[in-house]
């Protein structure tokens, strides 16, 4: 075999290639059906499609990595003209890591907690015959470096823990990159990551490409970010390749009904439109009325907390400081995570605190959740200080009142409990009616977030994440509270149930006048649920204005780098609006 | 890692006078005199029943009996047995014999458990994987004392291959049978252990990386599975080898095995109090520092694990 390439030749070819998994002896079901693209040396393309859309299948196909009982039942893979879809094993394996190589999705779960970082880049170099033992070391730390990682030298002898997400990810990427492969696959490289991490790593990653001149396959659910970065875009729905082409081509002129409702919903490519910002003003205007007359109805009532003020939260300078052991019994040094945060929350709109991890955005919501002591500051429930209610039925009715939605629908839901059970369980720890009167309530409730009543006897792991995302709403829901605290609510889902999200957290504040504070590290999201931002960084807030504000001038370099850092923001836009019929 | 050391060995002090003091208490508790029923059928002239009450302490009060063992402990003097010999060197005698014994079980458990489970993992729902489920279960329910007289009978006596009883030289050979029985239970819990692990983390990211590197399957198993699947199964074997000491009862007295067990057992039929306290001292010790190191193999194994 050749190894010089010729630049006609697609270096990589999938011919109809049918992959299934075998559910029990006799059937099978299929993942990918017919797909067909072309990978050219040097080229980059982009897989983009949402979950279960076959697309990590596709790419897991290919290096012949597909999990379980996953098979290839039909059609060719070619890779420089030869079928590797029906190669020994012998053969694949000597074409892994040296031919194709592979950036996994999760950077905290895809290295071996237990061997050191350059152990594991060192296994590479190895295997692939490139270097061995000394200059194997040395070659390690050249990668490190050349994935962008400071002080390489110390970092290889550290294991994967001592590592934050960002920095693991340029390890596999150093890794995938070690036996330099024609080809790299990435699958959802960046997903698992803040966006500004992920401007960084995908910048370098567009850097290595130019200089070394491999090939990317990426796969990614974010059509912004696909664009932003490749050439040429297969998009995947349902098993198929439904469009392929130029990636300006796609975005601004999508055929398929599928493409449009990307490019028309994705929240990166939406947060550009001024449309999503007229469907918020419309939105707020209605919910500030709602809230207006739930309001007026509190002031008269004794069993619920508050006055009916129009500020219904108010944040004075809360400040979280924890204490972290240190080496020695007694000894301890200060972590000043939230410092001096003030913010106020008015009735039916949404304040967002946008930042990084680590930035404090997180414990902010707790302390205002009453679920974290604040070290100094307080924060004010409807003109009812939190922090120091003492009755029982107060700190009940501050529950009830105030409610949260967790980032990751997987987690925050029993798997034990059927759909009804959870929902039910807020309702029935507060004492709320009867049976039969929680029975209609719940149906009520999944009405509402637009979920069938069949889904009450189910369990979780039989939803996908949006749909388990509904729940966790309705559950927050039950107790007809006044505040929904949603704590990176969308971060974990594709972009269009994201959207899809947004879309019913905006009518449900419309309705039921509902204020939120929305915690997130993306500032895409925020354009199309908030009315005003805190940005913060390193626990302080760099910057608070209206989101518009925000938007058109930052004051703050901080915060221009978080807008930067939304894929896709550059790319101009076709003529498809979010309000088309698609 | 020093300060954990040391923090884990003061730990220590206050475990062992629980434990004796416990000891004392049960033992003083049991019904019937012991100076009696050293004397069997015989009467007890009552001089010598006063002189051998106060000379083992049995006339003060429990309390008063548990503080007098503890300021011998400190110079070592454990008390004499009845028999006149001292407790520490009925100590020193049986000890070696028992640790040899539990060692060799927790070899034979650990190497054959591990080796098994893993090919058990990587092979699952084949016919090993199913036939080393179905014996290890046979193996976990079925009493010990069972295995203990059947292995005795076939393999000792029937077929002659090992020495049926241990002697008081306490050989190699001699011990083989005992540490088989000894560690059988224990090894069908290590296999399975292994085996759960492994099929765990034959489907982790990591190891799926692993292999789009490029490394040949051996590599990936050994260096990426096999190692990962060990954690939980080091902490089983240190929480175990404390019950090996404390099972050689009954496997000691199977094969009439010279050891601690042996040695408890004759002694609490006594009610010889300054044995059996001190056999119990020990063995608390021994569990004390078996579970250190067991601990601070932990932290050698998972990097992720820092004492401070």
């Amino acid at each position: 075999m050749s190894r010089d390439l010729n630049p006609d030749q697609p270096l990589l070819e999938v011919k109809d290639l049918h992959v299934g998994f075998a559910a029990d002896k006799k059937t099978v079901v299929p993942a990918v059906i017919g797909a067909n693209l072309s990978v050219y040396p040097g080229q980059t393309v982009a897989i983009v499609g949402e979950s279960g859309s076959g697309k990590s299948t596709t790419a897991h196909a290919i290096i012949d990595l597909l999990p379980g009982t996953g098979r290839i039942t039909g059609g060719q893979i070619l890779f420089e003209g030869q079928d590797i879809a029906h190669a020994r094993k012998s053969d694949i394996i000597a074409l892994r890591g040296s031919s194709i190589g592979l950036v996994p999705q999760d950077p905290m779960s895809n290295l071996n907690p237990l061997w050191r970082v350059g152990t594991q880049i060192k296994e590479s170099l190895e295997a692939n015959g490139v270097a061995k033992g000394k200059a194997a070391d040395a070659r390690v730390v050249e990668l490190l470096e050349e994935a962008g990682l400071p002080d390489a030298e110390r970092r290889a002898q550290q294991y994967p823990h001592e590592f934050s997400g960002g920095m693991r990810q340029r390890a596999l990427i150093a890794m995938g990159l070690a036996a330099r492969p024609k080809l790299l696959i990435a699958d959802e490289p960046t997903s698992a990551l803040d966006v500004t991490v992920q401007k960084q790593i995908l910048d370098h990653l567009d850097r290595l490409t130019d200089e070394l001149g491999f090939a990317v396959l990426l796969i990614t659910h974010d059509l912004g970010l696909a664009a932003e970065r490749a050439d040429h875009l297969v998009v995947m729905y349902r098993g198929q390749v439904v469009e392929s082409g130029p990636a300006l081509e796609i975005l601004q002129d999508p055929q398929h009904p599928y493409s449009k409702r990307l490019v028309s919903s994705a929240p990166s490519l939406a947060s550009q439109r001024l449309s999503s910002v007229q469907a918020r003003a419309e939105v707020r205007e209605q919910a500030v009325q709602t809230a207006a007359e739930i309001a007026a109805e509190v002031a008269t009532h004794d069993d619920e907390l508050g006055e009916g003020r129009g500020t219904i939260v108010e944040a004075k300078d809360l400040t979280k400081v924890f204490k972290i052991r240190g080496g020695r019994p007694g000894q301890s040094t200060d972590f000043t995570a939230v410092d001096q945060v003030s913010f106020q929350l008015e009735r039916g709109t949404t304040t967002a605190i946008v930042g990084e991890s680590g930035s404090g955005k997180s414990t902010v919501a707790r302390m205002v959740l009453g679920l974290l002591d604040a070290t100094s500051g307080s924060v004010e429930f409807d003109g009812v200080d939190i922090t120091t209610l003492r009755k029982k039925d107060q700190q009940l009715a501050l529950r009830r009142q105030m409610q949260p939605v967790f980032q990751n629908p997987y987690a925050s839901l029993d798997p034990m409990y059927s759909i009804y059970r959870s929902i039910e369980e807020p309702l029935r720890l507060h004492g709320v009616g009867t049976a039969k009167e929680r029975e209609t309530k719940i149906r009520d409730l999944l009405d509402k977030v637009s979920l069938p009543a069949s889904v009450m006897t189910r369990y979780p792991n039989e939803l996908s994440g949006g749909q388990r995302q509904r729940v966790a709403i309705a559950r927050a829901l039950a107790l007809d509270p006044e505040v929904v605290i949603c704590d990176e609510a969308v971060s974990a889902l594709d972009v269009l149930v994201q959207a899809q999200i947004l879309t019913l957290l905006n009518e449900l504040q419309s309705e039921l006048g509902l204020s939120y504070l929305f915690i997130t590290h993306d500032l895409a999201v925020v354009r199309q649920i908030a009315d005003n931002v805190l940005v913060m960084q390193n626990g302080k807030v760099v910057e608070q204005s209206t989101v518009s504000e925000v938007f058109e001038n930052p004051r703050e370099d901080y915060t221009r780098m978080l807008l930067d850092a939304i894929p896709g923001g550059s790319i101009p836009l076709g003529v498809v609006e979010a309000g088309d019929d698609v | 890692m020093w300060w954990y050391v040391g923090k884990r060995l003061l730990q220590a002090i206050p475990v062992i006078l629980g434990a004796t003091l416990l000891i004392y208490a049960m033992v003083f508790l049991r019904p019937g005199d012991p100076i009696v029923a050293l004397f069997g059928d015989k009467p007890v002239p009552e001089g010598t029943y006063q002189a051998l009450r106060e000379q083992y302490n049995f006339d003060k009060p429990f309390l008063v009996q548990w503080l007098l063992f503890l300021k011998g402990a400190v110079t070592l003097d454990f008390g004499t047995a009845f028999s006149g010999q001292p407790v520490i060197d009925l100590v020193q005698r049986a000890f070696p014999v028992t640790i040899k014994l539990a060692f060799m079980a927790l070899v034979i458990e650990a190497v054959l458990g591990v080796a098994a489970g893993f090919y058990a993992g990587m092979r699952r729902g084949k016919l090993f994987d199913s036939t080393m489920l179905v014996v290890s279960l046979l193996v976990i329910a079925v009493p010990i004392f069972v295995f203990g007289f059947v292995l005795q009978l076939l393999v000792g006596i029937k077929l002659g291959a090992l020495p049926a009883l241990v002697s008081s030289q306490a050989t190699f050979r001699e011990l083989l049978l005992p540490a088989i029985v000894l560690g059988l239970v224990s090894f069908a819990y290590v296999l399975r252990l292994t085996r759960t692990s492994v099929i765990e983390n034959l489907t982790a990211d990591h190891v799926r990386t692993a292999r789009a590197k490029g490394l040949p399957d051996g590599q990936v198993n050994r260096r990426h599975v096999l190692r990962n699947s060990l954690i939980p199964v080091v902490t089983f074997l240190g929480a175990d080898l404390g019950g090996l000491m404390a099972g050689a009862v009954v496997t000691e007295g199977i094969f009439n095995v010279p050891g601690v067990g042996n040695l408890a057992f004759q002694a609490v039929r006594r009610g010889e109090t300054p044995t059996i306290v001190s056999v119990v001292t020990i063995m608390v010790l021994v569990y004390v520092l078996t579970s250190l190191v067991v601990d601070l193999l932990y932290a050698w194994l998972d990097p992720r694990i820092r004492y401070a």
